[in-house]
C-alpha cells in the first residue's frame, strides 16, 4: 500500500472525506500510477501498447512465413516460387510518431501542395489543421489495426504488435 | 527513453554471393556531429539567403537570421528524434535466391 493510499484512507477513517471521495480519490491514484508501474500497457485496459507496426507478404502456398511466427532464419530451405517473394517490415511505432512530427515542419507552400495533392485524391484533410494531439490520436489508433489481404497468391498483412 | 541506434546490420545475399555487414553506428555519431560543425557556416549562409527569398520579408535582418536559425535546430532536433526512433527498425525481403535483411540495433 502505498503513502498516499494511506493518507486516502486515514482522510476517510478521520470522516474528513466521504466513502465516494475515497473511492474516487482511489481510482483516480489507481489511473494514475497504472501506466508507469505496467511497464508498458495502456492505462485501465491492461492491453499492451505496441511498439511496432509490422507488414508482412508472403506466398499463399502452405502458409509457412506468415505473421508472428516469422523469423529472420525460416525462409532459408523453403521452397517456393523463384518469383515468389517474402517481405517482412517491422517498423517502430516511435518511428511513426517522429515521422509524423515532421509535418509540423512543413513550410506553408509545401502544405497547400500537399492539402491540393489529398484534395486531388478525394482526401479531404487540411494539413494545417494537424495538430500534435491529432497525430498522437491517430497513432494511438493504430493499436487496433490490422489489413489482411489475401489473393491467390500472396497474403499481405498489416498489424500493430 | 530514446537512444540512438548502436548497430546496423545489413545482409544481402545473392545466388552465388553473399554478403554481411556490421555497421558500428555509435561510431559515427562524432563524425556526424563533426560534419554539423563544419557545415554550420554553411547552413548558416543557407538559412539568410532563403529568409531573404522566402518568408517573413516584413521582418528585420536579425530577426529573420534567428527565426532561420530556430527552424534549423527544429529540424536537426526532428532528425535526432528520428534516428533515436530507428532501434528496432527490421526491413526483410527475400525470395528463393535472393534477401536483403537490414536491421537496426
Amino acid at each position: 500500500m502505498s503513502e498516499n493510499q494511506k493518507k486516502i484512507l486515514e482522510m476517510l477513517a478521520n470522516k474528513k472525506i466521504s466513502v465516494d471521495e475515497a473511492y474516487r480519490l482511489l481510482n483516480a491514484l489507481k489511473t494514475e500510477t497504472g501506466a508507469p508501474e505496467g511497464g508498458g500497457s495502456a492505462g485501465m485496459t491492461g492491453k499492451p501498447k505496441p511498439k511496432y507496426l509490422r507488414v508482412c507478404v508472403a506466398p499463399r502456398r502452405g502458409h509457412k512465413h506468415e505473421g508472428h511466427e516469422h523469423e529472420e532464419h525460416e525462409h532459408e530451405g523453403h521452397e517456393h516460387d523463384e518469383e515468389a517473394e517474402v517481405v517482412n517490415v517491422r517498423v517502430p511505432m516511435a518511428l511513426i510518431r517522429s515521422g509524423m512530427k515532421f509535418t509540423s515542419l512543413l513550410p506553408s507552400e509545401a502544405r497547400d501542395k500537399v492539402n491540393d495533392a489529398l484534395h486531388e485524391k478525394g482526401i479531404n484533410l487540411d494539413m494545417r489543421n494537424m495538430k500534435p494531439e491529432d497525430l498522437e490520436e491517430i497513432i494511438s489508433a493504430l493499436d487496433d489495426l490490422e489489413v489482411n489481404v489475401v489473393n491467390d497468391e500472396e497474403v499481405v498483412r498489416v498489424f500493430v504488435e | 527513453m530514446k537512444r540512438p541506434p548502436v548497430l546496423m546490420r545489413v545482409q544481402i545475399r545473392g545466388e552465388e554471393r553473399k554478403f554481411c555487414l556490421w555497421l558500428p553506428l555509435f561510431l559515427l555519431v562524432p563524425l556526424a556531429i563533426l560534419l554539423l560543425i563544419i557545415l554550420s557556416p554553411v547552413i548558416l549562409i543557407a538559412v539568410i539567403i532563403v529568409r531573404k527569398r522566402g518568408r517573413g520579408r516584413w521582418l528585420s535582418p536579425v530577426a529573420r537570421t534567428s527565426l532561420g536559425i530556430l527552424c534549423s535546430v527544429r529540424g536537426i532536433r526532428a532528425a535526432c528524434d528520428v534516428l533515436c526512433s530507428m532501434p528496432g527498425l527490421r526491413i526483410d525481403v527475400c525470395n528463393n535466391k535472393e534477401r536483403v535483411y537490414v536491421s537496426i540495433i
